[in-house]
């Protein structure tokens, strides 16, 4: 309906003419393992665009989004991208997915056209024209490790992630950290993507001594270690840390397998704010009992596409180049919070939730926490 | 090693053996007694686990999800017999073209009736039962049991009963059972549901300790492959010979080297079965 008023006013300042929009890319995950987040990003896309065009749009004109899926191998998802951006004349993307899609598709964009990416990820990309929002070890680790030291006393880590790159750069990070903190890593340990059976990395985990578990674990995978962690007893020796522990991967541990299972990320369901119980009470009005549960993964498309409006609103185009010259120092808000670009990562608020009771609640937060990346 | 560390490393051998042959138990049944290598067989699984889901949505009370298990799974493989499978008896290589997509279907459908989050059952009871120095947890120890006491059962009935007679006869010969006034086409597709009702079972039973979403299937058919392959396809004990070998494999490699180690062993067990003994430790007679 705002929507509607605002065309309808602008077509009429411009005397009846055609209604110029701007085309933006949105991919997201439909398919495939993080097919899960799917229906979470589309929704988040849809809120955001609704308060885009509510504010005036991208340069006063009313936006529109064109959605691809990307949960898909990187060469399909390159041609998703091809499709949008020559067909449908998108003018900039905002991507939800894994890290191997990235690559390929700021090996396609070349800097062309200004893309930002939203996911949890190990940190590192420096692409022209490339921004990110999503959280990386740095910030998700290097104020909640100390903090876990100083207010539950816990110093000695065992790290067990998935063996791919994203888990192997967040444990290289929390080394650091953790050393940094005072602590010592007590074991360190990689299990095949797809793994069913954590018996032995359990026996391990319990013989280490240790009292705080790192789990960079995804999906599935991490469902069935923690369940199996409780029904071993091991949530009385030692805490868990995730961090990428969402509200679905919560459900799936459940409240008898969560006790002392923590998570650090920019966004919860349950953060204590008005943006964010706004978010959530505008999901249910809007899609009614279509409305997926909200969760990190998927509200992030919210904070990428915040950003891409108003760094194209502070350039006065969607110019990569234009975009680029006004980027460093952007500001935007979403249901995390505040937000502002520094180099072409954000520095934003954590959270740390204790998802002891089945649902995460936020048990502290840490403002303004820097990305730890620097490009060239 | 320290004695503890022999007794739980026993225990979660154990463990992995018993989950394995109860996983494995309803396609080693389907491929023995019809020759049919069912490759929706986890899918089978994954919608036995879903059925605790559905009765705690439903508000009833745990056990109910008994016989929801069995109306569901025993509904779906009894439609998909009369449809697909009655058709594929004997035709090995259709049939496992046909199941796939079948696989296929049953996941897309469950994604669409239950969606794609991931699931919890909680724990029937929660527990932790000590044996000597080492706790275990109590659920486990009562599935090691059920699996023990089920085979056993199964293997005497299969040997005793006039229907697991019947059947024989029917493996043996199709066609001279016929002529003895055997009703072979109800038998096949007695067993077929038999065997989709096992899986769903298995799911049911293993549910508690997995997580529950409706790509899980994948895993529980690679595992019950491989544990046919080792074991030899069609027999009772081969089947229990062949989850002794993968699970104990995985088990001791995992402990002693690393889950990489445990997994690329399965795999090289499998291939180099595959490759010298088609037939498996436990050859058919």
């Amino acid at each position: 309906m705002k929507r509607l008023l605002i065309s309808t006013a602008i077509a009429g300042l411009m005397g009846g003419t055609a209604l110029a929009e701007v085309r933006i890319g949105v991919l997201v995950p439909d398919s495939g393992p993080a097919g899960l987040f799917g229906p979470s990003a589309r929704q988040a896309a849809a809120l955001a665009a609704e308060d885009i065009n509510a504010a005036g749009g991208i340069n006063g004109e009313p936006v529109e989004l064109i959605f691809a899926d990307v949960g898909v191998p990187p060469a399909q998802a390159v041609q998703a991208v091809q499709r949008l951006w020559r067909s449908d004349g998108v003018q900039g993307f905002v991507g939800m997915h894994d890290s191997a899609v990235r690559a390929a598709i700021t090996g396609q964009l070349r800097g062309q056209l200004p893309y930002v990416y939203t996911a949890v990820y190990e940190g590192g990309e420096c692409a022209t024209g490339t921004y990110v929002t999503g959280e990386t070890p740095a910030q998700q680790l290097a104020p909640v490790i100390p903090w876990l030291a100083e207010n539950e006393g816990v110093s000695r880590w065992y790290l067990i992630g998935n063996d791919y790159n994203w888990p192997r750069d967040t444990n290289a990070a929390a080394q650091e950290i953790i050393a940094a903190s005072g602590g010592t890593v007590v074991g360190e340990e990689y299990v095949p993507l797809g793994a069913s059976d954590f018996d032995a990395s359990l026996g391990r985990i319990r013989s280490s001594g240790a009292d705080a578990v790192l789990v960079t674990l995804v999906g599935g995978d991490s469902v069935g270690f923690n369940i199996a962690y409780s029904a071993f007893g091991l949530d009385q020796q030692a805490l868990r840390l995730g961090t990428l522990i969402e509200e679905n991967t919560l459900a799936g541990i459940g409240s008898a397998n969560a006790n002392r299972l923590f998570a650090s990320m920019g966004y919860f369901a349950g953060i204590d704010s008005d943006a964010a119980r706004d978010y959530a009470a505008r999901l249910g009005a809007t899609f009614g009992s279509d409305a997926a549960q909200p969760n990190g993964m998927g509200e992030s498309i919210y904070d990428g596409l915040m950003l891409l409006a108003a760094l194209s609103n502070a350039a006065g185009s969607l110019d990569a180049a234009a975009v680029a010259a006004v980027a460093d120092g952007t500001a935007f808000s979403s249901p995390r919070g505040e937000a502002v670009l520094d180099g072409n990562h954000v520095a934003q608020t954590i959270f740390l939730a204790d998802g002891s009771s089945g649902a995460f609640e936020v048990v502290t937060r840490f403002d303004s926490v820097p990305s730890g990346v620097t490009c060239p | 090693m320290s004695s503890d560390a022999l007794v739980l490393f026993a225990l979660n051998a154990t463990w992995q053996i018993a989950a394995l042959a109860l996983l494995a138990l309803g396609l080693g049944l389907v491929f023995g007694l019809l020759r049919i290598m069912n490759m929706a067989h986890g899918d089978f699984v994954m919608l036995g686990a879903y059925a605790p889901v559905l009765t705690a949505q439903w508000g009833l009370p745990p056990l109910a999800a008994i016989p929801v298990c069995l109306l569901m799974v025993g509904l779906t493989a009894l439609i998909v017999e009369r449809l697909v499978i009655r058709h594929l008896y004997a035709r090995m290589f259709d049939s496992l073209l046909a199941t796939w997509a079948l696989s296929i279907l049953m996941r897309e459908g469950a994604e669409l009736a239950f969606g794609p989050q991931f699931r919890n059952v909680p724990l029937p009871f929660e527990g932790v039962t000590q044996i000597g120095t080492v706790g275990y947890p109590s659920y486990r120890l009562l599935v090691i049991g059920l699996v023990a006491a089920g085979f056993l059962a199964l293997w005497l009935w299969y040997r005793r009963s006039l229907t697991g007679l019947k059947l024989r006869a029917m493996v043996d010969n199709p066609t001279l059972a016929e002529g003895a006034g055997i009703n072979t086409a109800r038998l096949s597709a007695g067993a077929f549901v038999a065997g989709c009702l096992l899986a769903g079972l298995a799911g049911l039973l293993l549910a508690p300790t997995l997580s529950v979403y409706p790509g899980m299937g994948l895993d529980a058919l690679i595992r019950s492959f491989f544990t046919l392959i080792v074991g030899g396809l069609g027999t009772l004990e081969g089947l229990a010979v062949g989850a002794a070998v993968i699970g104990g494999l995985q088990a001791g490699l995992s402990a002693y080297l690393s889950q990489t180690a445990g997994y690329l062993g399965v795999l090289i067990l499998a291939i180099l079965f595959l490759w010298r003994r088609p037939d498996g430790l436990y050859r058919h007679r």
